[in-house]
């Protein structure tokens, strides 16, 4: 089976949301700015309500930020 | 860094010099002649209760000077924002298990040492010994985890 890995839009969706900044969305998500970086540098993939709380600052639907694809595949 | 990263730092630090404190009463008791077991005794008391101490101790001081370089950098009074999230537990419940395999590790050297006809003081001391670095290696991994980003 091939190995899969949580890929994110956040660093796509901040820039497009008047290039909110880290700390920002950190606030609305609840979580602090050095979780923000580790999950759009990939480095960590959040729990499912934190995955939620971000589309929710965003105001998008969940898979808009969050897709679960191929390690291999870059987009 | 964040406050979490300074408070491990903190612990890491407190815990290396209670672990040289340690090293260095017991080569000192080694070298007057041997473990002798009423001071290892106080010895031991004096580890375990500066390990919880300094646990405690440091919190607050982390907490306090943070605040104190936060207003200083800000120039207003207001609290830094301290926030403990669920990557921060990942982090915790990862170094404790860490620790718990170093300390686990610790406890069958020292077993094994008992087992092949070493006093039972020296048993104890390892046991001691294995906990103090057990804490600085738990330390150690969650610092790796925050700089890694996980």
């Amino acid at each position: 089976m091939d190995k899969y890995k949580v890929r994110n839009n956040v660093r796509k969706l901040r820039f497009n949301h008047d290039e909110m900044t880290q700390e920002q969305l950190a606030e609305k998500a609840g979580v602090t700015r050095q979780t923000i970086i580790a999950i759009e540098g990939g480095k960590y993939a959040p729990s499912l309500e934190l995955a939620f709380k971000i589309a929710l600052a965003f105001d998008v639907p969940l898979p808009d930020v969050f897709s679960y694809e191929p390690e291999g595949d870059e987009k | 860094m964040s406050y979490q990263e300074k408070s491990i730092a903190v612990s890491l630090v407190s815990h290396l010099l209670i672990g040289v404190y340690y090293l260095a009463n017991l080569f000192q008791m080694q070298q007057a002649g041997g473990l002798v077991s009423t001071r290892i005794f106080s010895l031991w008391a004096v580890v375990i209760v500066a390990i919880i101490v300094v646990n405690i101790v440091s919190n607050i001081l982390t907490h306090i000077l943070s605040n104190i370089i936060h207003a200083i950098k800000t120039g207003r009074e207001e609290e830094e924002r301290y926030i403990e999230d669920e990557r921060d537990h990942l982090i915790g419940l990862k170094g404790d298990k860490v620790s718990h395999i170093a300390f686990s590790i610790g406890v069958l050297i020292a077993m094994l040492t008992f087992a092949f006809g070493q006093p039972p003081l020296v048993m104890f001391s390892l046991l001691i010994l294995s906990s103090i670095l057990a804490e600085i290696i738990g330390d150690l991994s969650q610092l790796y985890l925050y700089r890694k980003g996980f």
